[in-house]
């Protein structure tokens, strides 16, 4: 656990600067799930795939919050 | 029922309560159902049997698990630092310091999670996760390597040899004697029962493989063996000797014309023959008269076998050889240079190490080599005279099974083995190059061993991932791929299937006769008559029946031989005995005693007697075959077996009502009974405890499969693995590339009791569907069905198949090959803008991260992941290829072993919905197969006068030929059982002439009100009339089989066409064409339609059209003028080649023109004569094999449509010199 902020602002990338046109896109964390404890883990890019929980190393996305409707047809 | 007390309780038949409880709360202590984790057994028993704490009894051995024994056996390798060459600094023989290697120790261990993760809580691998991870599920594999340094003294290291795979539920898996409710826990079914590998998260596993029986000798008589050389003779006995670690080496001795026999047996895939005279003499020093006693054995009189041993004796005069040692040395010293054993050792130490790792392996001593030898050599002699005959190897008699893990074995076995020889190269390639090679340094040994690839769980991963055997001594086997297969959830019967298959081998697959795949009675009870496939490999791939076991533990039976001789059985040392009037005993392939046959019988008796009331530790697994004396039969004797990887079944033994277990061997000579009621008595000695027992588990489950026509049971059993079902209760964590899945699986109200014994109601297969059989709209004609469109709206037979699609960014162009820092990442970068009018248009499908939103609907060519390539900075995108509408049903990021690296690969699982269509494929449980070829809408269904409508309309035309009475039984008792509320009992054979099945489920039907044979009046539901005839109608468990004309339908007008001819491609996958070949051609031919023959053949393929020549009828030679600088003419002459309205002219009459002139210009300069040159070669057509002969126009070009491919065969033919002309009228 103890290298793992230093790993990340090692590979991170720089906010703000270089990029001209769009906003920079904020380093968005996302939750999954563990394929063992099934614990919620928040994960944010470049961040190795090991549950804080439990150690495991299969995560599942979540199903999507959006409003999934197709034509019933 | 309100007032419960008038009415007794029924035992409920369908167990439906009891079965969802179970499935809510699995057992903790123990499984739920027992006979699954049975009848793999083998697979795992075998694969246990590798190591010392298997579990298994121990026998006669010291409980060493088959990598030890193989560890005894391999021995030690010794090197030397001196080159050979006498001088004096290098001893006494100059061999210098004497180096021995040997491993001393190997250990497996379970599957771990390697040491560099230390944050993972459960340290243990589950077999669920190396399925997820799409990874291997190993352990690690280490040895113990010894050495000696010039003193003598003992040296030692661990080396690493990688991950090995491990078998799940073995005695190395983590789920080992798991309960129920642990497994559901680990994300296994709940009857998960293992004997798989997992490998790359496929589940493969080593499937059965027919063997010659073990330690057996059969005599042979192929017209083959003549051609092996001069004086060779059809005749040879072979035998297959297996030693104590599985490993086995098969001896065949051949009869010579001079009436001597040669012994051939095979050393690192080199035949190699000795004369048996040579081996006898080596074995014991036998002398000449103890090698004619022991042959002759007191026959005299039967000048037939003294003349070839007087033969046999006086050819090995010629080798002026007389004692042992004599020919001991003659061996090692033909033998030194190709069996790299120690340089220092002598001649006579080589020979005798041959023979003990070579001839006759399964025994030990020399004294009992011998005897066997003799036995061996009698057998042959008897086979060429005729008193017995050649034995069948294509017989069960004679065959027994090559166990996944005595394979596993033996590969583990020979990587060792090539390690120790790896490390003496090495070491020998240093001294004769003269690297300075020290003993003591443990530097150097170390350098030595860097050379030598010691990575065996490699090789292991590949062996099974592939089914390849890369062995230099092909481990005695006649094959040497085809090993493995994937074990296929497609549904639980075909699951089940796999572990129980049982193949030939890959080498019968190619023999043009059919005598191996012929169904022959020994096999009865051991392999399934009804469970082959129909095609090529009918016959070769067979399944075990039910009850049929493999021997998979040692039985202790060294004290079998004194329980003999005190039963009367003369020991086998005895001197003089009488060869004509005793019949030998043996115990696993070694002469253990002789006796008369009558005293055989009587023994063979007592033995049974024994092994089933289990007294004087006589083990029940063990075979007693007497082999009766006969007059050109089979040779007499008694052969008792006891070794692994036997065929062994369960029968009845009369004589004390016990149950006995019956081997393939011993059956042949046995009368046992099918039934009761068949025992003769005073023949009979055995009934079977089950009439159905010899059928597969499979053909078991077809209902009433005796009133069928057995090629219909066939096919059932065939259909019954392609049937879409439940291929797993645990889906959510299954990676299958491709499952299936019937939505609403109903439990059969027709099975038979083995129903539910193997589970199949927890995995349901099919639906009840109410079926009438009737010729109603023509939709039914030629085994088509017609589907009531309301059931098929209420979800009959809906179905849905889920793929796998992987994303790795290993594999992606791009990634850096260095795997510490990846240059690509998921994710969705800054080129991509998120919101706004310019969002992009993956965000309909994609997360953030770059992942698909779970739930998200995909058709061809939409997103399914992003990632950010870190070298250029912009996104990428990775789409489905699908051609159908799927949806995301599951992402799974994957990590990596140790948890340590970022998210490089992902699994996609895809759901793609299968409600049925016309030309879906449907079947019930007796090979009657059709394909669905209208939705019918209810309204128009016929209806009963009770007003039930049927789901599934068939042709009443589908029973005469077939004669599947089965089903029409099946129809009346799934009628019934839905009425009483009742499981119907479809065991075969329960039913008798006096007691007929049609009257049973009559008189239940009768009860229920209906028509006692099944019949009812039906009205049309167009018309609303009342059929002229009665209608059978009944409930029949149909099955959805995964053959789907969504994966099959291939059209195309215009499409793809391959580059060089033109002509439409080929594959479905390509939205290729069919090829309308050359019988299609013939048809059209035939009916005189030109026209269409036209179409098909010219203009829907590569039609084309090509300027020709008239001249020289040249397709090749079209040259373009630029008309724009107007029309060019050469010379003066008529002859002149003009261009046509394009500019278009040929270029080989041209330059013919021009070279005219040119030799006219000469000519007229000169005043000499012209000459003509003339062509080289000419071939006249006649004229009514040239096309279009009538017409006659003006102009040197022409336009003519030609297929495209003679086009590119005129200019292939130009390229070979051939020039083509077309002549043009």
């Amino acid at each position: 656990m103890s290298q793992q902020p230093q790993g990340s602002s090692a590979t991170g990338q720089p906010n703000g600067a270089g990029a001209p046109g769009y906003s920079t896109q904020p380093r968005m964390e996302m939750e999954y799930l563990c394929a063992d404890c099934g614990a919620k883990n928040e994960i944010r890019p470049r961040d190795p795939i090991r549950c804080r929980e439990c150690g495991h190393r299969i995560f599942y996305k979540k199903r999507t919050k959006r409003m999934v409707q197709f034509e019933a047809r | 029922m309100p007032d419960g007390s008038g009415r007794t309780v029924r035992k409920p038949t369908f167990n439906t309560l009891e079965r969802e409880k179970a499935f809510r709360h699995p057992p903790k202590d123990g499984s739920t159902y027992n006979t699954l984790n049975e009848f793999v057994a083998p697979h795992i028993e075998s694969f246990n049997a590798l190591f010392d704490d298997s579990g298994l009894p121990s026998g006669d051995g010291d409980g060493r698990g088959l990598i030890n024994l193989a560890l005894k056996d391999i021995g030690e390798r010794v090197v030397f630092d001196g080159n050979g060459k006498g001088n004096s600094e290098h001893g006494v023989h100059g061999w210098g310091n004497r180096m021995r290697i040997w491993i001393d120790q190997v250990t497996i261990a379970r599957p771990m999670v390697p040491e560099k993760d230390k944050t993972a809580r459960e340290r243990r691998v589950f077999p669920t996760e190396a399925r997820e991870r799409l990874t291997s599920y190993r352990g690690r594999m280490n040895i113990k390597l010894c050495w000696t340094d010039n003193s003598g003294q003992q040296q030692e290291m661990m080396k690493d040899c990688g991950l090995v795979p491990i078998m799940v539920r073995s005695v190395r898996c983590n789920l080992r004697s798991m309960s129920s409710a642990d497994l559901v826990r680990h994300h296994e079914e709940p009857e998960e029962f293992g004997g798989y590998f997992i490998i790359n998260g496929n589940e493969r596993l080593i499937r059965y493989l027919i063997l010659p029986r073990r330690n057996h000798v059969i005599s042979l008589l192929r017209p083959s063996f003549a051609n092996r050389g001069p004086s060779y003779t059809q005749y040879a006995v072979q035998i297959r000797c297996v030693r104590s670690d599985q490993t086995s080496v098969t001896n065949t001795l051949h009869y010579l014309q001079n009436g001597s026999a040669m012994l051939r047996f095979t050393w690192r895939k080199q035949e190699y023959v000795i004369p048996i005279m040579l081996i006898l003499k080596a074995l014991v020093g036998a002398s000449d008269r103890e090698i004619f006693e022991g042959i002759m054995m007191q026959d005299y009189e039967n000048t037939f076998l003294s003349d070839r041993v007087e033969l046999l004796l006086r050819s090995f005069k010629m080798y002026t050889m007389h004692t042992g040692d004599q020919c001991l040395e003659y061996l090692g010293d033909k033998f030194r240079v190709v069996l790299n054993l120690p340089e220092d050792w002598s001649n006579a130490a080589i020979g005798a190490w041959l023979i003990q790792k070579m001839v006759l392996v399964h025994i030990d001593s020399p004294r009992e080599k011998f005897r066997m030898l003799l036995f061996v050599l009698r057998k042959l002699y008897a086979t060429v005279s005729g008193a017995c005959c050649a034995d069948n190897p294509d017989s069960p008699q004679h065959q027994e099974v090559l166990l996944p893990g005595s394979l596993y074995a033996m590969i583990i076995k020979e990587r060792m083995e090539e390690i120790l020889n790896a490390i003496r190269s090495t070491i020998m390639t240093d001294v004769r190059n003269g690297v300075t090679v020290d003993f003591n340094d443990k530097r150097y040994f170390n350098k030595a061993l860097s050379k030598v690839n010691f990575d065996i769980g490699a090789k292991l991963s590949n062996f099974l991932a592939t089914g390849n055997l890369v062995s230099p001594t092909g481990l005695d086997l006649q094959q040497a791929s085809g090993f493995t297969i994937i074990a296929e959830k497609l549904n639980w019967q075909r699951y089940i299937s796999h572990f129980r298959c049982i193949h030939r081998g890959a080498f019968f697959a190619e023999l043009k006769t059919t005598t191996v795949r012929k169904l022959l009675p020994e096999a009865w009870g051991f392999l399934c008559p009804v469970h082959t496939p129909d095609g090529s490999p009918c016959g070769l791939l067979n399944h075990l029946s039910r009850t049929c076991r493999l021997v998979t533990s040692p039985l202790a039976v060294a004290h079998v031989p004194a329980l003999l001789a005190a039963h009367g059985m003369t020991q086998a040392f005895a001197p003089s005995i009488d060869g004509r009037k005793n019949v030998c005993v043996q115990l696993d392939g070694r002469v253990i005693g002789w006796a008369r046959p009558e005293i055989a019988a009587q023994l063979s008796n007592n033995l049974r007697v024994w092994k089933t009331e289990s007294k004087m530790d006589v083990p029940l697994d063990l075979e007693i075959g007497l082999v009766p004396e006969s007059h050109g039969g089979q040779y007499p004797g008694l052969f008792l077996f006891s070794t692994k990887a036997r065929m062994m079944r369960p029968v009845k033994y009369l004589a004390n009502g016990k149950n006995d277990q019956v081997g393939s061997f011993e059956q042949v000579y046995m009368d046992i009974a099918c039934t009761p009621e068949e025992i003769e008595s005073g023949v009979s000695t055995h009934v079977e405890h089950n009439p159905t027992n010899f059928l597969s588990i499979l053909a078991n489950l077809t209902p009433f499969s005796d009133f069928n026509q057995s090629p219909r049971n066939i096919y059932q059993c065939q259909m019954g693995k392609q049937t879409m079902g439940t291929p797993s209760t645990a889906l959510q964590h299954r990676t299958d590339n491709k499952l299936y899945r019937l939505q609403t699986g109903q439990s059969p109200v027709v099975r038979p009791a083995l129903h539910n014994t193997y589970a199949m109601d927890a995995y349901p297969n099919g639906t009840n569907a109410i079926v009438a059989v009737i010729s109603y709209t023509g939709y039914d004609m030629e085994d088509a069905m017609i589907l009531n469109k309301s059931a098929h709206e209420r979800g009959f037979a809906y179905g849905t198949v889920y793929k796998s699609q992987i994303v790795d960014l290993k594999d992606m162009h791009g990634s850096s090959k260095s795997s510490s820092t990846p240059s690509l990442h998921f994710g969705l970068g800054k080129d991509i803008p998120l919101s706004g009018e310019r969002a992009h248009a993956c965000l309909e499908y994609l997360d953030h991260d770059g992942l698909p939103y779970v739930g998200a609907r995909l058709v061809a060519g939409d997103y399914v992941a992003a990632y950010i390539d870190d070298t250029t900075g912009r996104t990428k995108f990775v789409k489905y290829k699908g051609e159908e509408l799927a949806y995301v049903d599951q992402v799974r990021l994957l990590g990596s072993d140790a948890g340590d690296s970022e998210l490089q690969k992902i699994h996609i699982t895809l759901r793609i919905t299968r409600a049925p269509v016309i030309g879906d494929k449907f079947s019930s449980r007796h090979g009657q197969k059709g394909v669905c070829s209208q939705k019918w809408p209810a309204v128009d269904m016929p209806f009963t006068e009770s007003g039930m409508q049927p789901d599934i309309i068939i042709n009443p035309h589908a029973f005469p030929s077939r004669m599947t009475i089965g089903m029409l039984v099946e129809s009346m008792a799934g009628k019934a059982g839905a009425m009483h509320g009742l499981a119907q009992d479809a065991t075969p054979f329960k039913f008798t002439e006096q007691d007929t099945a049609i009257n049973y489920f009559g008189d239940q039907l009768l009860a229920a009100g209906y028509n006692y044979h099944g019949n009812e009046p039906m009205y049309s539901g167009i018309t609303g009339q009342e059929f002229a005839a009665d209608i059978y109608i009944g409930v029949v468990y149909y099955q959805r089989l995964r053959h789907m004309v969504l994966d099959k339908f291939q059209v195309r007008t215009t499409g793809p066409v391959d580059p060089v001819t033109r002509q439409p491609v080929k594959g479905r996958k390509r939205a290729g064409g069919i090829r309308f070949g050359e019988m299609e051609r013939d048809a059209l031919i035939a009916h005189g339609t030109s026209f269409l023959l036209q179409d098909r053949l010219m203009n829907c393929s590569d039609y084309s059209t090509a300027w020709v020549c008239r001249t020289c009828g040249s397709l090749i030679s079209l040259g373009y003028e630029d008309i724009s600088l107007g029309e060019m003419v050469v010379g003066n002459s008529g002859s002149l080649k003009s261009t046509g309205p394009g500019g278009e002219y040929c270029r080989v009459c041209r330059a013919a023109a021009e070279q005219r002139d040119e030799l006219e210009r000469q000519a007229l300069a000169t005043g000499q004569d012209l000459q003509r040159p003339q062509a080289d070669v000419r071939v006249a057509i006649s004229l009514q094999n040239v096309l279009n002969r009538n017409s006659s126009k003006g102009g040197d070009l022409d336009i003519v449509a030609v297929p495209y491919v003679f086009r590119y065969l005129c200019a292939e033919l130009a390229s070979m010199g051939i020039a083509v002309s077309l002549e043009i009228r």
